[in-house]
Order: C-alpha cells, then structure tokens, then sequence
C-alpha cells in the first residue's frame, strides 16, 4: 500500500461505525450477519460500512461455502502505527527528560517562577 | 497504546487524529508554571531538551520569547548534530505555547505544534498537536517511521483500534 493512501485510511477510520467493526475483527474473522448484530442497523447501511473499509483496504471479504466472511488488513493500520510511532520516538525521550529535570527543579524554582522575570 | 517506562511515561499518549495531525498527551509532576518556564528558558532548556544519554547535549539555545519571535535548538548527538528552529506563535504562560518547527535538515518540514498545559491537583497535563503544512511533509516523516521498522502484532493493533476508538 502506498505512504499516499494514509488519507483514505483516516477518511474510513472517520466514523465510529466503523472502528467497531475493525474492533470486533481484530479478534478474528467475522460473517455480514455477525458484524451487524451489535449494531441497530440494517444490513444495507452496515454492507455500506463495509465497502468503505474494503476501499480503504482495511479489510478483504471472501466467500466461504455460503456466507461472506471479513477480515481486518493490517497494512493500513501499520501505516498509521508507523506515523504514530515515529512520533513517539521524538517526543517520549524528550518529554522523559523534561520529567526527570522538573524533579530536579521543582523545590527551589518553586518560589523563584512567581516572581517577575529577570532579563 | 506506545508506553514506555519511565515516571509518568505509561501516561504518555500518541494519536494520530487525521492525516495530517499527531496528538499526544502527558502527565508531569509539576504545576504548568514550572512546566511552562522548563520549555522556555534557555538554562533549562539546554538540561533537558535531545539530551538523551550520554554524547548527548545543546549547544545552541536560543530562546526569543516574543510573538514572532525566533527559536532556534541544536541537538548534538554521538553521531553529528540535528538543528530545529521556528517561530512563536502564540505565548500565554503558563497555559498556552504555539510555535512553528523546521528541522533543518529538510527546510520545507514546516509542522505547527501547539502545547496547553492544564494543572490537574497539582501536576500538569500536557496536550500537544503538532500539524504538518503540507501532505508531503507528512509523507516524508511517515516514511522514515517506516524505515525504522515500526513492526505491529495484532496485540498493539489491537491497541491501536481502541486507541483511535477514544
């Protein structure tokens, strides 16, 4: 999947309806029927859900013998990880170290961050 | 989702909230006042800031704390230095920072991070966006998540679902 197609991710992870259905995947695969029952929805509206996550490549749909089964794709969602996560190694290390140094700071700046700034 | 361990780093969040735009969220054992002045002045900027082990310091810290005013932080690290700078935005203390940040390595990574700092009995919780001009900017950072290997189980995309759920 390309790195340009995380906005199509983000347009299909928009709507709560269909972050549940994802939800309820990611325990494993899952037929039309199952994935609507939570929902008070009728089988259009939730096939609609479907079609739209199917776009976005979130998840595949295969018949077997008679029912359409569902499953959740990973690809998507790793892209999304890997946006998160790079951020993550920015900021946690950053923000432990601002952490570790309030410690040391706070008793005696305590007082001193009331009164006016020196220049 | 993506803790870590050290103090308060399980209260560390990181959500991507639309394809341009990274939340995180953090808790520090401070009131916003100190939270604000550590962010903001250069002899505390300098002890905390990239300084993450040893080989690790900030040789230039300039801090113009005006509206318009610049910023500009180098990063040296075992392997070179790394140079950020930016401007302010907005400075409402101890509450509020908005500034601009360029890595220098590429001048065109124009992101907007806007930090509110909220006192919860005491100690501070950070709230932070950081938001990217352009879809390639975005793209170029996602990319090198992507290189450094961002491997997901099924457990952390799990995590993932009921993270963007929130």
């Amino acid at each position: 999947m390309a790195v340009d197609s995380l906005s199509t991710t983000f347009a299909a992870l928009a709507d709560p309806t269909r972050r549940a259905i994802l939800a309820k995947l990611v325990s494993g695969e899952c037929s039309v029927t199952e994935l609507a029952e939570p929902f008070e929805m009728s089988m259009p509206a939730v096939s609609k859900h479907l079609r739209v996550l199917e776009r976005a490549g979130l998840i595949t749909r295969r018949h077997d013998a008679q029912w359409r089964r569902c499953r959740i794709e990973a690809a998507p969602l790793r892209n999304v990880a890997a946006w998160a996560e790079r951020y993550r190694h920015i900021w946690e290390g950053r923000l432990d170290r601002l952490d570790d140094y309030l410690r040391t700071m706070k008793p005696k700046e305590t007082t001193h961050a009331r009164k006016p700034r020196r220049k | 989702m993506l803790a870590s361990r050290a103090a308060n780093s399980d209260t560390f969040t990181v959500t991507p909230t639309s394809d341009r735009e990274i939340h995180f969220s953090r808790l520090f054992d401070a009131p916003p006042a100190i939270v604000f002045e550590a962010m903001t002045r250069p002899e505390h900027v300098r002890r905390w800031w990239g300084c993450l082990g040893e080989g690790y310091s900030v040789p230039v810290c300039d801090i113009d704390l005006r509206v318009g005013g610049a910023w500009r932080f180098v990063n040296r690290h075992p392997h070179g230095e790394a140079a950020f700078h930016g401007e302010y935005l907005e400075i409402a203390p101890p509450s509020r920072l908005v500034f601009t940040e360029i890595f220098e390595e590429f001048p065109d990574s124009v992101s907007v991070v806007t930090t509110d700092l909220v006192n919860e009995a005491g100690k501070t919780r950070m709230s932070a966006t950081a938001r990217y001009e352009s879809q390639a900017v975005r793209d170029m950072v996602l990319k090198t998540g992507m290189e450094k290997g961002a491997a997901l189980s099924y457990d952390r995309l799990e995590d993932l679902v009921a993270t963007l759920r929130t």
